[in-house]
């Protein structure tokens, strides 16, 4: 469908559910392509292409609410689909707080956020693997005892429409494209019963339009040399110490920080966050940042899953909780407004600060320069921290060799508010986005 | 009576037409995966009966197989010019000219392994209200300092039919069932986490035969008010002993990501090449089972139509073989084991647990208690994660407890423990004869979700590292 006729689909359905006894009712219409190509040693492994399409129809009846949904988008199954949705809703209890967002803040933020690449379509199939063989090459090039596990190109293209029972009704487009190498390499540990030990990593460019992806070979040697700078990776011994996180451990942290002020774990007392609104949480160096208009950005939006205009949020500012990220119900449930982030963040992200890697660095005699976050102990609800990890130890300033097999332990409102530095680096091949941090000191547990 | 009409409303001629064109390049198998899936779900909330959901998954994909090549489409609407089309671009993996045999379809006889009295989907909304006031009520009044409480019911019916170029039709009504209990506890500004949930491929006899509304619900509350009382814990090696059901989640980690066959067909994993070999203790022997009656990760087939099956793993500290797919199978010349399993059509399978166990040893559980000096027992997680590679894996507990002198002390709280699989499972030193399968709440997230079961006798590890925030001889007593 076009994004004309996915608007006329959406209004049309809301346009039924009132009419079947819904007194409000919001529709969204996603249409998706998506394409993916991954080969390994010189064949294609995987070849996927296809058009999905749902729809998600929240309606409610005396502010009773239901959410219903399908993938079957024929007229029968959408009005039968209404007709129960209307059913499941009266059954349920009456929500006061429940309410369609106020008509003034419906509506899609002017200009163009450069999120739709027009030749995303164009490409063909054939260019997409060839790229992905050629990224394979690359890699093999470089080093003979690298293991391919997987090269591939994948995009996608996305519409979005969403119409509500207050007259609003409006669409938007957005592309992705990813280029990704994944690769191994075999280890001989010193000890131990670990006999066919590997070491991975990987590297991926990702960005709206395909011309902006980083070059092949650019991709390739990053991955080869994080997958064999692992290798003779130990166990360090248990101890606290100072922490650089890389780009993206810091963004693993954001992404529970994200959690924590989402408004829904907040009235629901599940953050370690609560109460904490308008406090000093974390150091000064720390700002966070959502900004749904940055032109050209992965989580850049028009407006969000509710139709609210898109805007930007200072969630931390200096390390001051500023405001938590809001939905209309949310904000309603804690006498707030809405931050128009109804469906979660845009581009979340860490303000950089003045440093540059190499000085933060440089600031340490022996701490860990951490890679990888591992396993669900990042507890954003009580804001205890103990994740599984690997990266790098340091020793007088540099890199000296590679760690595996530790935790590192500590509390979401301790790590933030030792945070000393903050690089000048910010990755943004995600919406959630950040640069290098170093914290002062956390507790591993290895040997 | 069929939960959705027709079965997609193709017949045979049309499948037959659909391999044809599939396999025009020079595919070597394919197979059309058809599916309706209709999931319900009720939560609770703040105590109202907040929502209702019902969310229809329809749709059907179609694979082409050339060597360990795949190609992939899917459609949303079931019609011929559309899955036509679908065709043309999954025979695209192969690139000559051949033409095909016509395949003959024959259904393929299968025990049925979830047996249902009273299914969920289509019991009335009241009664599944009922049960969800019964287990907010119950958290509630367990104890005043239980301040949030959310109840969901989810239920699904999933509607399949497979079809495969090797002649075989397939067709199935997967149910599953889930209730689960999340309370928030507090007390002088602490607040902790409650959770319980269970379910599987059951109905509504779930809440008699196995675990109440009411049980779920107090449970949730008594976790929510141990944490309140646990203590950060401590950091370093030390023993560690898990008890039995639940702690599965470190055999899944630790073993069963590594013995998926697509890791070993890439080379990436740390058991390539090593059947026959030494990989554990003697007294670990590992078991995938898709089978286990109800149970939520058992499957009457696979989602490539591969019966399921139970599959030694490792027996008695030797590795016996992999969890196989078509592809992988093929590629080692054995048969499949019925482990190729997908989210949903949007997706071709991939090798996957089913329900994976430790098989049991002669210790028991008291005395596995009794021998350990300095250590920690584990009784229920959040989940885990494994470096295929490396072998490095992390699980996280929820309840937990220091032992000490051979008594469980003090309840533990913010810790993951990690490990390296080869290692921790040749440092099993002690497995109890109280075998049991977790309850139904696990799903798998590699790339794709899916719902597996876990299960294990209490089993003791010599030595694994503990990553609490405590270190010092005699952490874990105290808080400062």
């Amino acid at each position: 469908m076009t994004a004309d006729e996915m608007k006329r689909f959406a209004e049309r359905t809301v346009r039924s559910a009132r009419a079947s006894g819904a007194e409000t009712a919001e529709v969204t219409v996603l249409e998706r392509m998506e394409f993916a190509a991954e080969v390994r040693k010189g064949a294609i492994e995987k070849l996927i292409e296809s058009v999905s399409s749902t729809i998600d129809i929240q309606l409610s009846v005396d502010r009773r609410k239901a959410l219903v949904s399908s993938t079957d988008l024929s007229e029968e199954s959408i009005a039968a689909l209404i007709t129960e949705g209307v059913e499941l809703a009266k059954v349920m209890d009456r929500d006061e707080y429940f309410a369609l967002p106020d008509a003034a803040e419906l509506g899609a933020a002017g200009g163009d956020l450069g999120i739709f690449d027009a030749d995303a379509h164009a490409i063909p199939a054939e260019k997409k693997i060839a790229l992905a063989f050629e990224l394979e090459r690359n890699a093999l090039r470089i080093d003979r005892r690298i293991i391919p596990d997987g090269s591939s190109f994948s995009n996608s293209a996305r519409t979005i429409s969403f119409a509500n029972s207050l007259g609003f009704c409006d669409a938007y487009r957005r592309t992705s494209h990813t280029l990704a190498l994944s690769c191994a390499v075999e280890d001989r540990p010193a000890l131990g019963e670990n006999i066919g030990k590997r070491q991975s990593s990987y590297w991926y460019s990702t960005a709206i339009r395909a011309r902006d992806l980083e070059p092949v070979d650019e991709i390739a040697s990053k991955a080869v040399s994080r997958t064999l700078r692992k290798i003779g990776a130990r166990k360090p011994k248990t101890c606290e110490v100072p922490v650089v996180f890389d780009p993206e451990a810091t963004r693993d942290l954001l992404e529970s920080i994200a959690n924590a002020a989402s408004g829904g774990n907040i009235y629901r007392k599940s953050s370690f966050l609560v109460d904490r609104a308008g406090t000093q949480v974390g150091s000064p160096l720390v700002t966070i940042i959502d900004d749904a208009l940055m032109p050209g950005r992965l989580g850049s939006r028009p407006f969000d899953y509710e139709g609210v205009r898109a805007r930007r949020n200072v969630v931390f500012e200096k390390g001051l909780l500023k405001s938590y990220l809001l939905s209309s119900y949310q904000a309603r449930k804690l006498g707030l407004k809405t931050t128009g982030n109804a469906g979660g963040i845009s581009n979340l992200y860490i303000e950089p600060g003045p440093s540059a890697p190499r000085e933060i660095l440089a600031s340490i005699d022996q701490g860990l320069y951490l890679m990888t976050l591992s396993g669900p102990g990042a507890n954003w609800m009580t804001g205890d921290f103990s994740q599984g990890a690997q990266g790098f130890w340091i020793e007088n300033g540099e890199l000296s060799h590679p760690v595996d097999e530790f935790t590192l332990a500590s509390s979401f409102p301790a790590m933030l508010s030792r945070v000393v530095m903050v690089g000048d680096d910010i990755d943004w091949r995600s919406p959630i986005a950040a640069p290098t941090i170093k914290i002062e000191r956390m507790t591993l547990s290895g040997t | 009576m069929l939960p959705y009409k027709d079965y997609f409303g193709v017949d045979d001629s049309l499948m037959q037409k659909l391999f044809s064109i599939a396999l025009s390049r020079g595919g070597s198998y394919c197979d059309l995966f058809f599916e309706h899936t209709i999931l319900n779900q009720i939560t609770m909330e703040e105590g109202i009966v907040k929502q209702g959901e019902k969310a229809i998954g329809h749709g059907m994909g179609i694979r082409v197989v050339k060597g360990e090549g795949t190609g992939y489409a899917y459609t949303e609407e079931i019609s011929f010019e559309k899955m036509k089309e679908a065709a043309r671009t999954a025979s695209a993996i192969a690139d000559a000219k051949t033409n095909t045999a016509p395949v003959a379809l024959a259904s393929v006889p299968f025990t049925n392994r979830y047996p249902i009295e009273e299914p969920t989907t289509g019991t009335p909304l009241k009664k599944k209200i009922e049960w969800i006031e019964e287990a907010e009520r119950a958290a509630h009044e367990y104890d005043p300092r239980i301040v949030k409480v959310s109840v969901s019911l989810a239920d699904d019916l999933s509607t399949v039919q497979i079809a495969t170029s090797g002649g075989a039709i397939l067709r199935d009504v997967r149910p599953m069932l889930r209730f689960s209990v999340n309370v928030v506890a507090e007390a002088n500004g602490n607040r902790q986490i409650g959770a319980s949930s269970g379910g599987g491929r059951i109905g509504n006899e779930y809440f008699t035969l196995r675990i109440s509304p009411r049980e779920h619900g107090r449970e949730a509350a008594r976790q929510g008010i141990l944490l309140l009382g646990a203590v950060d814990a401590p950091a370093g090696p030390m023993e560690l002993i898990l008890s039995h059901a639940e702690s599965g989640v470190l055999l899944h980690e630790t073993v069963g990501h590594p013995l998926e066959a697509d890791f070993i067909r890439k080379g990436t994993s740390a058991y390539t090449n090593r059947v026959g070999h030494k990989v554990a203790s003697n007294l670990v022997t590992v078991i995938d089972d898709g089978t286990i009656a109800n149970d939520r990760g058992s499957i009457n087939f696979d989602d490539e139509g591969t019966l399921s099956s139970s599959t030694v793993l490792i027996e008695n500290g030797i590795l016996r073989g992999y969890m196989h797919d078509r592809i992988s199978a093929t590629l080692f010349g054995v048969p499949p084991t019925g482990n190729g399993r997908r989210e949903t059509y949007k997706f071709p399978p991939a090798p996957r647990m089913t329900v994976t166990y430790l098989a049991n040893g002669a210790s028991d559980p008291e005395e596995i208690l009794r021998s350990t000096r300095r250590g920690i027992y584990c009784k229920s997680f959040r989940g885990g994660e494994v470096d295929i590679s490396n072998g490095d894996f992390v699980f996280v507990p929820v309840e937990a407890y220091l032992v000490e002198n051979g008594r469980i002390t003090v309840p533990v709280k913010n810790l993951t423990i990690i490990g390296n699989g080869p290692d921790v499972l040749s440092k099993v030193t002690m497995v109890g004869s109280d075998l049991a399968i977790s309850d139904g709440r696990w799903t798998c997230g590699k790339g794709q979700h899916v719902p597996v079961g876990v299960g294990l006798p209490t089993v003791k590890i010599s030595e694994i590292t503990v990553g609490g925030s405590e270190i010092g001889p005699r952490q874990g007593g105290t808080r400062p």
